[in-house]
């Protein structure tokens, strides 16, 4: 045992004191009784009836130096060696990713973190410093560098859950800009392991040595890992998939809703490891579907999935083509797009169409707004040099999110205009001899094809219709994407130009109001659930809505590695520790409270 | 000007009751009380044969015509009461808020005014180490201001002695005594409640606690004495000692009370907070000492 305080040792003085208290004489004020032999003999000894008498044992004497014994005592800070190995400066990385969630162990494992992070922080010594890092989808300090036992044990209590996955990285980052050369630290990670991979920077090695602290136990989950709804001509229908991560077979039972209204309960027997689709066909007026376990298991936020139903509102697309059945199927597989067809002939300018498409054909004027122009005629304002073999093609920037998923392996283009000379926008497409595809954001977003497309294998590859999907949404991106979102991701939120007011209603109620007319990043979304976003256009409210669900097999696996992957240490020398200490003295102070109000009670008692 | 006793309005209030007897008495005058000897009154009472000497006016006609023999008519013979009034003046008793010597005084002053207004023979004694006649007897209801600055006359002090009550008391003929004390000398007040036993007194003891002593209202540490003998003693009161003196004190009330109906006596417990009215109208009523 230590003492933190020892110069609080002066107090003791107090004892002698409380016994010279006791040898003064009393001063008992006179009272007349009428019958003397009434009143019981008893008498007190609590202090001194002559001065300086003889010390006569006395409960009450004995009680009091005890209490004020104690109290000295636990002045004195007195502190016994704890378990935890603490270095001069302790990081403590809090894992409070979704899983964390778990409550395998009782009652979370999230708290069981909280609680082992709570007992090294009481073993703080007086002149240890000691960081506290959130390891959430968005890691954060919620202590930074200090002694203080009373502000680390507030930012940890006020540390909460999130519904996201563990940035361990980024949390090492932070952890790693805290500590300076020279600095004695050590770093402890209270998670279950479910974390995200490891980036390449710390392939270094960290400047302290970690400890992964193992919290959780068991991997047994039945999870919904996806949730969609699609369209046919005749019927809408749910497409669920429901896995079981763990080892044993799991009988569940499933409920459907449609907008609350309970559809269908199934119970569905799933053996450990595998997975289940399952279909249901769902009312055509429906806004959102929600599918539910309703067993409890030890991971509740994967039990429940929610999908948008309604279809988004659609924009009109007007296609002025000689013909061209690839570029008109391509653009129809976008549910939200109205397309029209026209000849070029039968064009007019000043349609209320929000994406027009330009084959082969080129007007006078462009229209104010999103346009694609493949292959402008000769003579016209956009129209390239004289057209030049080509061959294969290739991505100007293979890391282009208009490209995304879209694989230019085997096109092939015969012959393209020169593009090389066009002041339209940025390559997107190249080849060996000229860009083939331009893009530009300013006036407007729209995109320039040099080559016509029949004279290209691209219509007939996989790319073709994912290209037109991709710049489709780039330059008619939905006013708010009905998809499912995981939490904690940004979600894009495109109001309509005449929108007055835009406001976003979380599963809890919160209502967040954006700025209208202005492109907004929504990124609250840490609660799983239905958004709704208003728009009052005209008066009228105008609604529309987003889902937020975990799916992620990852985090619903659950299961804690024995061993975590964590960088090297790049530092040479041993980093010092000594055993943290466990303050005793709110345990002796309550003795003491305790011993006071014995005294009370003998006193009031007369012993 | 002295302070009288007793109000106007409570002396006029007391002309209405009448001590209440339970036994006829035998005193030395003429009164209002029923007497165990055949005298003048307009009771009658039962006949007897007419026997040379007798006083041929009590002949009773009317029965001498319907059996031809001389009958005398009986009558009951009113007397007076003898009532004796021994008080506690003890230094015990100048104790209290309201102060019990000062209540005895009133107290006793009431009883003897409704007494002395029934033409009842009154005797006065105080006592505390011995008793202290108050002079004649009373009688008359105009002797009530003598009798009244008697007993404002006495001076409250000394201890309790009930055994030097018992002469007196074994001189008193048979009739009413009424004992008005705090009851808490030592030794007890048993003696002298045999002696009225003895003394064929038809009695009542008054027994005066002032509501201090009922229910102490202090604690801490103290330096206790005791109102008679002087005797101090260092005392620390808690709830526990308090919970011990009150039990004590109970003790000791039941004591005297059950001593008073052992030996046919009327018994109250009468607290100097209650108005004297209320001693007299309610708690002396309801015990049968006053109609």
């Amino acid at each position: 045992m230590s003492l933190l305080a020892p110069a609080a040792g002066i107090l003791g003085l107090t004892l002698p004191v409380i016994v010279a208290l006791y040898f003064l004489k009393i001063r008992r004020p006179t009272r007349v009784v009428p019958a003397l032999h009434l009143w019981p003999s008893e008498i007190r000894d609590r202090q001194a009836n002559v001065p300086w008498q003889r010390l006569r044992p006395s409960w009450l004497l004995f009680l009091q130096l005890l209490a004020a014994a104690l109290l000295v005592f636990a002045a004195l800070q007195p502190a016994l060696p704890a378990g935890a190995a603490l270095a001069r400066h302790t990081i403590l990385l809090i894992d409070n990713s979704a899983s964390m969630q778990a409550t395998d162990v009782k009652p979370s494992r999230f708290e069981e973190a909280r609680r082992q992070a709570g007992s090294i922080i009481d073993q703080l010594g007086a002149q240890d410093r000691m960081t506290l890092i959130s390891v959430g989808p968005a890691p954060r300090i919620l202590a930074s560098v200090t002694g203080d036992q009373g502000s680390l044990h507030r930012a940890l209590n006020v540390l909460a859950p999130s519904s996201g996955s563990a940035d361990l990285s980024s949390a090492l980052s932070l952890a790693a800009g805290l500590v300076r050369p020279g600095d004695e630290a050590r770093a402890y990670l209270f998670s279950d392991g479910i974390v995200d991979p490891l980036r390449a920077e710390f392939s270094n090695g960290l400047p302290f040595p970690i400890q992964y602290q193992r919290i959780g136990v068991s991997g047994e989950n039945v999870a919904l890992t996806s949730l969609t709804v699609r369209t046919s001509a005749q019927s809408r229908a749910a497409y669920l998939h429901l896995q079981n991560f763990g080892q044993q077979a799991r009988t569940v039972s499933l409920e459907w809703r449609a907008d609350g209204h309970l559809l269908d309960v199934r119970s569905v027997t799933i053996t450990g490891g595998q997975g289940q689709d399952l279909v249901l066909p769902i009312p055509t007026d429906a806004t959102s579907v929600t599918a539910h376990v309703a067993n409890p298991d030890l991971f509740t936020l994967d039990d429940t999935a929610i999908a948008v139903a309604k279809t988004p509102r659609a924009f009109r697309v007007l296609l002025v083509t000689p013909g061209n059945v690839f570029l008109e199927q391509a653009l129809r597989l976008r549910s939200d797009l109205q397309v029209d067809v026209v000849a070029p002939a039968a064009y007019r300018a000043g349609g209320a169409y929000a994406l027009t498409v330009f084959d082969r054909f080129l007007p006078p004027v462009l229209p104010d707004g999103p346009a694609m122009m493949i292959d402008p005629p000769a003579g016209s304002s956009l129209a390239g040099g004289t057209p030049v073999g080509i061959g294969r093609v290739r991505a100007a920037d293979a890391g282009d999110p208009l490209l995304a998923n879209v694989d230019l392996q085997d096109v092939h283009v015969a012959r393209s205009e020169d593009l090389r000379a066009s002041t339209f926008g940025r390559p997107l497409i190249s080849s060996a001899q000229t860009p083939l595809v331009l893009v530009r954001d300013q006036p407007f977003r729209q995109v320039l094809v040099g080559f016509d497309l029949h004279e290209s294998d691209l219509p007939l590859r996989v790319a073709f219709p994912i290209l037109v999907e991709n710049l489709s949404e780039w330059m008619l991106p939905p006013s708010v994407p009905s998809r499912s979102f995981h939490p904690d991701e940004p979600v894009t939120i495109v109001p309509d130009s005449s929108a007055t007011a835009v406001a976003v209603i979380r599963p809890d109620g919160a209502r967040r109001v954006l700025q209208a007319g202005a492109i907004s990043s929504f990124a609250d979304t840490d609660l799983p659930g239905l958004y709704t976003v208003e728009q009052t256009i005209s008066g009228a409210v105008q609604r529309s809505w987003f889902s937020v669900n975990l799916f992620s097999d990852t985090i619903s696996r659950l299961n804690p590695p024995d061993r975590l992957t964590l960088p090297p240490t790049h530092i040479t020398s041993a980093v010092t520790t000594h055993p943290g200490q466990l303050e005793i003295w709110p345990w002796v102070a309550l003795a003491a409270l305790g011993i006071v109000a014995a005294e009370w009670l003998v006193f009031h008692r007369g012993l | 000007m002295a302070v009288p006793l007793l109000e106007p309005a409570v002396l006029r209030r007391l002309e209405a009751l009448a001590l209440q007897v339970r036994r006829a008495v035998s005193g030395q005058m003429g009164g209002e009380r029923r007497s165990v000897r055949r005298g003048q009154s307009v009771e009658f009472a039962d006949f007897r044969s007419y026997t040379p000497g007798d006083d041929y006016r009590l002949i009773d006609w009317n029965a001498y015509a319907r059996l031809d023999r001389f009958m005398l008519r009986l009558f009951v013979a009113e007397e007076e009461l003898p009532l004796s009034l021994f008080v506690d003046l003890s230094g015990s008793m100048d104790w209290g808020t309201p102060n019990k010597a000062e209540t005895a005084r009133r107290l006793a002053g009431a009883i003897a005014y409704v007494a002395l207004n029934a033409l009842d023979r009154v005797r006065l004694t105080v006592f505390a180490e011995g008793p202290t006649s108050g002079g004649a007897p009373y009688r008359g209801h105009r002797s009530a201001g003598q009798l009244f600055a008697k007993l404002q006359g006495f001076p409250a002090g000394g201890t309790t002695d009930y055994a030097r009550l018992v002469w007196p008391i074994g001189r008193q003929r048979p009739g009413m005594s009424i004992v008005i004390s705090d009851g808490l000398g030592e030794p007890g007040i048993e003696d002298a409640l045999s002696a009225l036993q003895r003394a064929r007194q038809e009695g009542a003891v008054l027994q005066l606690l002032a509501p201090q002593e009922l229910a102490p209202d202090w604690t801490g540490d103290a330096r206790l004495k005791d109102a008679e003998t002087g005797v101090e003693r260092e005392f620390t009161s808690t709830p526990l000692t308090q919970a011990t003196y009150l039990r004590a004190l109970n003790e000791r009330t039941e004591q005297v009370e059950r001593a008073a109906h052992r030996r046919g006596l009327r018994y109250a417990r009468l607290s100097t907070a209650d108005p004297i009215d209320q001693m007299v109208q309610v708690t002396l009523r309801r015990i049968g000492l006053l109609a």
